[in-house]
């Protein structure tokens, strides 16, 4: 039991080689000789240091006196240390990344997980972040978003005292059903340009209607529909909840990869794709079903909000519907309006039966 | 393997480094790093940085020789598991009183030049190539000086980017050493403002182009709509995604475009005493666009590209660089090593400060 294993043998403290053969003669002894047998060296297995076993990498013998030997041939110094009785490090790691069954199984695992915190952890500690920070951040948040937007594509509003005043009493009547309340909300009326009818809620409740939106509504439910909507954005902090969300899937791919600098240049790019994807579009949904539960509370039906988006939808891309988009933003109007629709009749406890109808999305792994 | 004919004195020897990683084979080592880093709750990631960087490290080659990295990862999982109860800490004194944020950032400004030293030297003492060690020794004053006040500078003065970039450049390269000889950079800060000049000239150029590009895409789909009453599947918010994806990128192009000018100019200008020269040759368009085309397949392959994404970096970026020596190459001796703990280096990692040259 003697195996030969070639390699190259470093003087203590010397930079340059000399080629070498190591062997175990006897027990707990690694001998290192010389081409011509001459022996180089010999120690004990306690004084031997060696390299764990990494893909074709170089394995280097330190030995105590300061010298070493050096060997590409990994198989061969993993059996020398064996019959030298040492550990062999890295053989085993080494062993699962060479096996291409442990390499999907571990594939499998890295997917499975990276959808679960995707899907599961992202959005819950988002949520979390969201509301414990949203008063603070809330109202300079909503200040500057609707000052951008005043400046990039609003005007003032044209509507009439009149029209103002009657979108009021809507709007508090709705308010006074929905969680923050009358006060918890402020209606902002302006002018929608090349937007058209169209309605957002800001994070410290602003919420702003377009002239072109409550020119659409022919029956005071639709608009009420489309207040408790924009609420519950509010309510939830969806806005910040977005931004937050963006911010931690590139910490998260950075935790995940061990690796800052190439993560680095995906943060540049990243945020602004999971803003614009489907993947906070979840919120779309938790909006409807509580705007729905606010309507039925007023004693209105949330059919009424589905025949809103039904006619701007038509009005926006002409006589045909606005087919499914290759990315997906919103989820189809078809679909959104007949989930409303269905809403007439009670909640519908969760996302599962729209998911199974094809409005795929991350969040139909989630229970939200 | 180490054996190179000997160069009669003042003749030059160009020493090209060289990378021999390949994608499939790092793609496995990392797969499994991710999976065992999950299923051990991340107890092993600090196994698998040791191995990345080993497998990186040992893949680089100069003058026949690995460089080599030896970090004990017992001692980087300790500065993980430190510099995550300090986070937990933190998070829970901020719960209970907001006013501690305060504190924690000022504890923060006064712990980061001492961090970033702590960080470069952990790497440092820890690489080799051929037995002979690596050393960082700035001071905490003149990190001080080059992270925080020069970078304030920056920030609230615009024009000073490039001469901060060439402050950070100077701290990370001449506080260097390697075997007790240190390394010197030096190079006039017009050349960093004129590659600036460049950067933004592109960026620019990419600007309005992207707006013709766009422009032109609205027209197409308007007209094919009017005439063919044909509608491409694409909705308002798909344009913003398609937006952001290309800015994205772009920005990356333009950002490793700099970097790259700015490191050959850097690199190329830097000695190691003993008689020996540095130099970088990118191209820092080649670079820009394996960058840029790295990022799209990262994220076209839900980042099951990343793998091969570094082996093909780093393998044209090592293949540029190459030391020229005038001198022995192997005249040198390690310097003495003093212990140095892992817990700079592993704060700075994990709440990334993206250190780095």
């Amino acid at each position: 039991m003697s195996d030969i294993l070639e390699g190259r043998y470093f003087y203590p403290g010397a930079a340059r080689a000399v080629p070498a053969r190591a062997s175990v003669p006897e027990k707990r002894t690694l001998h290192i000789a010389d081409e011509s047998g001459q022996a180089l060296a010999q120690v004990q297995r306690r004084d031997v240091t060696v390299t764990a076993r990494l893909a074709r990498l170089t394995r280097r013998f330190d030995l105590a006196d300061g010298a070493r030997f050096e060997t590409d041939d990994n198989d061969g110094a993993d059996a020398l240390l064996w019959q030298l009785g040492k550990l062999r490090r890295g053989r085993f790691t080494d062993g699962l990344e060479k096996a291409w069954p442990v390499v999907a199984l571990a594939l499998v695992v890295t997917v499975a997980a990276g959808v679960f915190f995707v899907a599961q952890v992202i959005p819950r500690m988002a949520e979390q972040i969201a509301q414990r920070i949203a008063p603070e951040v809330a109202h300079p948040m909503a200040e500057q978003t609707l000052m951008a937007l005043d400046r990039a594509a609003l005007y003032p509003t044209t509507l009439g005292a009149a029209d103002q005043a009657r979108a009021t009493a809507l709007f508090e009547r709705t308010a006074a059903h929905a969680k923050g309340g009358i006060g918890g909300y402020r209606l902002v009326f302006r002018n929608g340009g090349r937007i058209g009818p169209n309605a957002f809620g800001l994070p410290d409740g602003t919420i702003v209607m377009t002239d072109q939106l409550w020119k659409a509504v022919k029956n005071p439910a639709e608009i009420e529909g489309v207040f408790a909507h924009e609420m519950s954005h509010v309510d939830h902090a969806h806005q910040l909840q977005e931004v937050i969300e963006a911010a931690l899937v590139p910490a998260a791919l950075a935790i995940f990869t061990g690796d800052v600098s190439q993560v680095g240049q995906m943060s540049a790019i990243l945020p602004g794709l999971i803003l614009s994807s489907s993947y906070s579009r979840g919120f779309e949904q938790q909006a409807d079903d509580d705007g729905a539960a606010t309507l039925r509370r007023m004693g209105e039906k949330p059919s009424h909000m589905a025949d809103l988006l039904e006619r701007l939808d038509a009005q926006v891309c002409g006589k045909k519907a606005c087919g499914r988009s290759w990315i997906g933003d919103h989820p189809a109007t078809a679909l959104r309006a007949a989930r409303l629709r269905q809403e007439d009749k009670g909640a519908i406890p969760d996302v599962v039966q729209d998911c199974l109808k094809g409005t795929f999305s991350l969040r139909c792994l989630g229970w939200k | 393997m180490s054996d190179l004919p000997a160069q009669p004195d003042g003749a030059p020897t160009v020493h090209k480094l060289e990378f021999h990683g390949r994608g499939a084979e790092y793609f496995r080592i990392w797969i499994v790093n991710v999976a065992l880093s999950v299923i051990t709750l991340g107890v092993y990631s600090a196994w698998a940085k040791v191995r990345t960087q080993r497998y990186f490290y040992g893949n680089t080659q100069l003058a026949g020789n690995s460089f080599e990295y030896h970090a004990n990862p017992l001692r980087i999982l300790l500065g993980r598991v430190i510099a995550l109860a300090l986070f937990l800490l933190y998070s829970l004194s901020v719960v209970i009183a907001p006013i501690s944020f305060g504190i924690w950032i000022l504890i923060l400004a006064a712990a980061l030049p001492w961090l970033a030293n702590s960080s470069l030297r952990f790497t440092a003492r820890n690489s080799s190539w051929r037995n002979v060690r690596f050393n960082f020794d700035a001071t905490y004053f003149e990190a001080f000086i080059a992270y925080a006040v020069w970078s304030a500078a920056a920030l609230a003065f615009f024009p000073l980017v490039p001469f901060t970039r060439r402050v950070h450049d100077y701290f990370y390269i001449n506080h260097h050493r390697f075997g007790g000889r240190n390394f010197k950079t030096e190079f006039t800060a017009s050349r960093v403002y004129g590659i600036y000049l460049l950067g933004f000239i592109l960026i620019v150029g990419m600007l309005v182009v992207g707006l013709l590009a766009a422009f032109g895409l609205m027209v197409l789909i308007t007209k094919l709509h009017a005439m063919a009453s044909v509608s491409l599947p694409l909705g308002p918010n798909d344009f913003t995604f398609i937006a952001f994806g290309v800015f994205g990128l772009g920005s990356a192009f333009v950002t490793n475009f700099v970097t790259t000018m700015v490191t050959n100019v850097a690199i190329s200008n830097a000695t190691l005493e003993g008689g020996f020269r540095l130099q970088s040759k990118a191209s820092a368009l080649r670079v820009a666009w394996i960058v840029t085309t790295n990022v799209l397949l990262t994220l076209l392959t839900l980042g099951l590209f990343y793998p091969f994404a570094r082996v093909r970096l780093a393998r044209y970026r090592m293949a540029k660089y190459a030391v020229i020596a005038s001198g022995d190459l192997e005249a040198f001796t390690s310097e003495a090593l003093e212990g140095q703990s892992a817990i700079g280096e592993e704060i700075a990692g994990f709440f990334d400060f993206g250190f780095g040259l």
